[in-house]
């Protein structure tokens, strides 16, 4: 009788065994790195924009505050984006004749709107308010990232909800003091433990940002 | 898969609806489809911003604004405050500082939000068949208007709903005075005819009664609804509420009721008699008899001769502070026997012109317009917002009238009954469009300002008005404006501002006037009636019927019978034992020639031989929401006495028809004195709580669940139940504000519902209560250890979550909720499987964006408005304080008429809710179950005549 199984059987079963153990494991892991990439999360893609717009020039040359244009950060759960008008507050006198402002210059001549593609998308039943960050010691760089040196805008953070728990459950390591909110080139002090537990006590009032209903309504 | 029915027909044959129709390899072919698409799609679709190109003024991105304007109803205004996001109209809300509103809302006006983005609405103007334009429109009306102007306007007819807008008048009168000839006719299917009539009989001129209800002690109303359904409503529920809190027994208003069926007053009242409508003058009669009318002595049962004589005694005990008041069903003399009682009586009420200044009678100017037809006097026939061929009463045979008409032409949000047979239809802006202006009940005028540009090519009516004088481009801002161009003084421009900005203009409420003492009219007595009577009133949801087409009111469950979807003819117990029928069997109903089929409903406490029933269902032509939902009952109504019809026939067809209630979907299990204890007054003030078991809403009882530890605010609902009339305002409220969908018949037919506020009907002792019904927020929550993926939780201010992107629909909370406020989205009711049109893309304006809209498969309920808490907890957060006391306002709160719903912070020691929930009357619902809830009630209290005995009735 022939031999039922040839020599390399064992070395098959051996396999199996190790992949029952390990694929699974490894699949898990895949999937929560696939889940967690940037691929997946949008992190650091910049996104086609129908004028290139460069925060690097406005922001870190020009040195325009962030409130010139998003004028609702302050007030309101949107920081807005600017009005046309806004961009030809200077445009009308400058680079009157660029090709690259075309698409600005046509939007206020027919009154039809520009139609920006967003950039730092939350899934729709989260409700974020820009102003109780700003109000409470967050500053714009420490989500949207060092805009003053981003020649096109792209999302900085993963923007997933463990990313937005971590802050919430221990917003201290993320306060900066008021005064430095819109400054787009601060950074983060080397006692920043001790300063942000005195300014998150100074400025949180709220000890339960954890909750479900301070996002999902 | 196939979606919903769309009509009624469909429901009427019975279709399951909504059901897949798959097989096992379809089912496999579109699993395999799925995964593959899964797999390779490509994440999500991108997403635009588009900014202003020039911002609006005062407009910031993703924050509301709020508008003061006026809504209509019958005519006669109710001012609200709209809220506004990004130029989009969402929410109707009261405006404290108008008479008709004092800051609540209606459910007419809750819903009229909807009507505005109602895909069904008349978008251009239509003849021949065909789409037309205005161009052509005003192309044909030219050369006639024309001719009328040479003949001083002769042969040219408008008809028109009640008009109590000053430019509106104005501009009538000015086109009356270029053409004398002309005829304006106007007709209101809720009218005021009778009441008017008994005025001019009692006083010899014409005046409207408004009663004093803050004065009044004793209040009697015979066939009358005060706080009924109408103009009035709010304003009137607000004072006899505020008469009635629980003071001592005589400082606190009683309220007695004589009517054949059952109204939110008769439900009220502290002693209730049925009795059919004619005998009632026979009430009115006895008790004028006591005070010292020479009338003759009317037979009345010896039960209702003894309520009589009680409430006689009662009233005039308490002169000056007693008042009798008839309903528009009542006829002019008995209305004018009332006028006479109260001048005995001293009766706290004033006097005012009638707001309405026609005197001619609603369905006499109907009539008069359908014989001039007749006669071949209307060449031309414009109807302005009335839909006479649908709501006009059956006897003046209208709809034959309007084709005999040259050349009518209708103008009207909806292309209508009326426009169908017309020569001409025209669509007219929606309220919340254009500018006008509107008094009302009292007088008090407003500026109607428009929240969005016109959504279609439509034009308001003062446009419509102009263009008959011959201006073609006329702004209705400069018309409205030009009306109040003297009422300003020197700074008119600020003037005007602040008239905008407060919703009123400033002293124009009417002056009371001073009238002669009534004349004491000759009342017969009534002989019982021998038939049955049909009696009508305007419908709990959709009033008149002009409101039919929203779905929001369709599926708003009426009071005491909780019907939706549907009207249906009324009977007494009694009369239905005799004739053998029970809930549902369709009857005919015959009076002379007109007969009408329609399903019965069996009532208890409503008078024997009487009908009675509703108006405002069976449109033809109302939209695929309304039409062809319920029976048209304007065909049997009669025009010279609309809200009764004596001798009508009823016979079995043997045929049955579903009807259609919410009542028993969310019943809770117990006994209805447990569910709703009720004290009398004199008991309650004595300190006595008779048989009231308090269910204390803080008693602890043993649990297993660990104690709840509160660091924050605690946010808590006392609602009162005395103060509850049942009005169903806070439910619509929360529809708008919660995003609530609409399921339609089929699944309201399946026992499917999506209200997050229900209002519960409890019989005791035969007398109704209503108990509003939003979440409990139970500190210890049953809904929430049964979660298996921790969608129900608690938060750290008490509220009970429902965490939708978490829920995977198991419903074991739905299981597991003793107060039954869980709903389910077996459908995509909102996202993708709507009930008829509403998944159209203009009706997804109505949206709040404060809120999720839900998608199928997940559970959803009540949150106390977690977005109102969370928006003023952000805006104390901004400004480092804490939330303040009445701060946090939830829509059903706002709504309430009465203010009988109340939310507040446990946490500040300070709180108004904490005496809300220490008060003796203050019990928990079903609080034997341990579940702490954080909602809480104050039990319903009477106060019964002590001369009645026991307090049955």
């Amino acid at each position: 009788m022939p031999q039922l199984f040839r020599p390399y059987a064992d070395t098959v079963a051996r396999s199996v065994l190790v992949a029952i153990v390990v694929v699974p494991v490894l699949g898990i892991a895949i999937a929560y790195w696939v889940s967690a990439s940037e691929y997946t999360t949008g992190q650091s893609t910049f996104v086609d924009q129908p004028v290139p717009f460069s925060h690097a020039h406005h922001v870190g040359g020009l040195g325009l505050d962030c409130r010139y244009c998003h004028t609702g950060v302050e007030v309101s759960p949107v920081a807005g984006i600017p009005p046309t008008h806004t961009c030809m507050t200077c445009h009308s006198q400058l680079y009157t004749q660029a090709a690259m402002l075309a698409p600005v210059r046509e939007s206020l001549a027919n009154d039809r709107p520009i139609h920006w593609n967003k950039v730092n998308r939350l899934p729709d039943y989260v409700y974020f308010d820009h102003s109780i960050h700003v109000a409470k010691g967050i500053g714009c760089t420490t989500c949207h990232g060092s805009v003053a040196s981003m020649p096109l805008m792209r999302q900085a953070a993963p923007l997933t909800m463990g990313w937005c728990l971590d802050c919430h459950r221990n917003p201290a390591p993320n306060i900066r003091p008021r005064s430095a909110m819109f400054d787009p080139s601060w950074n983060f002090p080397d006692d920043q433990a001790e300063r942000g537990i005195i300014l998150a006590h100074q400025y949180l009032h709220n000890k339960h940002l954890a909750d479900c209903s301070v996002c999902h309504r | 898969m196939s979606k919903h029915a769309k009509s009624s027909g469909d429901i009427r044959r019975g279709e399951p609806p909504l059901e897949f129709d798959l097989d096992r390899r379809s089912a496999l072919r579109l699993f395999v489809g799925g995964v593959a698409a899964a797999l390779t799609s490509c994440g999500k679709p991108p997403e635009e911003i588009v900014p202003y190109v020039q911002i609006p003024e005062r407009e910031t991105p993703g924050l509301p604004l709020q508008f003061a304007t006026a809504l209509p109803l019958a005519g006669y205004g109710r001012g609200v405050i709209v809220t506004s996001v990004e130029g989009r109209p969402i929410k109707v809300n009261g405006n404290p500082r108008h008479p008709a509103s004092l800051g609540s809302t209606d459910l007419y006006g809750e819903a009229a939000i909807l009507s505005l983005y109602d895909p069904d609405r008349s978008k251009a103007p239509y003849s021949s068949k065909r789409i037309q334009s205005w161009s052509s429109l005003e192309a044909a009306l030219r050369p006639r208007l024309d001719r009328h102007r040479t003949k001083q306007g002769e042969g040219l007819a408008l008809l028109t709903g009640r008009i109590t807008s000053p430019t509106l008048l104005a501009q009538i009168e000015a086109l009356t005075k270029a053409m004398p000839l002309m005829r304006w006719y106007r007709y209101e299917p809720v009218d005021d005819d009778a009441v008017r009539g008994g005025a001019m009989l009692a006083f010899g001129q014409a005046a409207t009664m408004l009663p004093r209800f803050r004065d009044a002690r004793v209040v009697l109303a015979l066939d009358a609804d005060p706080i009924g359904f109408g103009p009035e409503q709010v304003r009137f529920a607000r004072e006899i509420i505020e008469a009635r809190r629980p003071r001592a027994p005589d400082e606190s208003l009683r309220l007695y009721a004589v009517e054949p069926d059952w109204s939110l007053t008769g439900a009220l009242a502290d002693h209730r008699l049925a009795l059919q409508p004619e005998r009632i003058r026979n009430v009115a009669i006895e008790i004028a008899r006591t005070l010292g009318a020479g009338l003759e002595e009317p037979g009345l049962p010896e039960e209702a001769s003894q309520f009589a004589k009680t409430v006689a005694a009662d009233l005039s005990a308490r002169r000056g502070a007693a008042l009798v008041l008839a309903g528009p069903r009542q006829p002019a003399d008995v209305q004018a026997l009332c006028h006479w009682i109260n001048a005995q009586l001293l009766g706290p009420a004033d006097f005012i012109a009638p707001v309405d200044r026609v005197a001619t009678g609603h369905s006499e100017s109907l009539r008069s317009l359908a014989s001039e037809v007749r006669v071949g006097g209307i060449e031309t026939l414009i109807v302005i917002g009335a839909n006479p061929i649908y709501d006009a009463p059956g006897d003046i045979g209208f709809g034959d009238t309007v084709a005999r008409v040259p050349f009518a032409v209708h103008i009207g949000c909806y292309r209508d009954e009326t426009a169908e047979r017309c020569t001409w239809h025209a669509p007219l802006t929606h309220v919340l469009e254009g500018w006008s202006d509107i008094r009302s009940f009292d007088g008090t005028a407003s500026i109607i300002q428009p929240l969005i540009r016109p959504l279609y090519d439509s034009r308001d009516v003062h446009q419509i008005l102009a263009m008959l004088q011959g201006e073609l481009s006329a702004s209705s801002l400069d018309i409205v404006r030009n009306t109040w161009k003297t009422a300003g003084g020197n700074d008119w421009d600020g003037w005007w501002r602040q008239t905008l900005q407060d919703g009123v203009v400033p002293n124009t409420a009417s002056g009371k006037i001073s009238l002669p003492e009534p004349r004491l009219p000759q009342v017969a007595p009534a002989a019982p009636a021998e038939n049955y009577t049909l009696i009508l009133s305007p419908d709990p949801s959709l009033f008149d019927g002009s409101m039919a087409n929203n779905a929001w009111l369709q599926e708003c469950a009426k009071p005491f019978t909780r019907q939706v979807w549907g009207n249906a003819l009324h009977l007494a117990e009694a009369d239905a034992h005799d004739l053998g029928m029970t809930d549902g069997d369709v009857v005919q109903l015959k009076r002379g020639e007109a007969t009408l089929e329609a399903a019965i409903f069996v009532r208890p406490g409503q008078a024997t031989r009487v009908i009675s029933t509703t108006l405002g269902y069976g449109r033809t032509h109302a939209g695929s929401i309304g039409s062809g939902v319920g029976f048209d009952i304007y065909r049997l109504r009669q025009a010279d006495t609309p809200w009764l019809s004596a001798n009508v026939t009823i016979s079995k067809t043997g045929r049955r028809e579903n009807l259609l209630r919410t009542q028993h979907f969310f019943e809770l299990e117990g006994e209805a004195e447990e569910l709703q204890p009720r004290l009398t007054l004199a008991d309650f003030a004595k300190g006595n709580r008779g048989d009231f078991k308090l269910n204390a809403p803080d008693a602890n009882l043993p649990t297993l669940y660990p104690a709840p530890q509160y660091d924050t605010y605690e946010w808590a609902m006392a609602i009162d139940v005395s103060a509850c009339i049942g009005c169903n305002a806070c439910v619509v409220a929360c529809q708008a504000e919660n995003n609530v969908p609409v399921v339609g018949p089929e699944e309201i037919a399946n026992g499917r519902d999506m209200h997050w506020l229900r209002i519960d009907d409890y019989v005791v002792d035969g007398r109704p209560g209503f108990t509003p019904m939003p979440c409990m927020h139970c500190e210890h929550a049953p809904c929430e250890p049964v979660c298996p993926v921790a969608a129900s939780i608690h938060d750290s201010e008490g509220l009970n979550l429902q965490v939708y992107n978490r829920c995977v629909g198991t419903r074991f909370c739905e299981s597991n909720c003793p107060y039954k406020v869980r709903r389910f989205n077996f459908f995509g009711y909102a996202d993708g499987q709507e009930y008829a049109n509403l998944g159209a893309e203009i009706t997804k304006a109505v949206f709040n964006p404060d809120v999720s809209v839900r998608s199928r498969g997940v559970m959803e309920k009540c949150t106390y408005c977690v977005q109102r808490i969370s928006g003023a907890r952000r805006e104390a957060e901004k400004e480092g304080r804490n939330v303040r006391e009445g701060e946090v306002v939830t829509a059903c709160q706002a709504a309430c008429p009465t203010q009988a719903i109340n939310l507040g912070n446990l946490s500040d020691p300070k709180a108004n809710i904490h005496s809300l929930r220490t008060d003796a009357r203050s019990y928990a619902l079903l609080g034997n179950l341990g579940t702490r809830p954080r909602t809480t009630y104050l039990a319903h209290v009477r106060n019964p005549n002590p001369d009645f005995g026991k307090a049955r009735r």
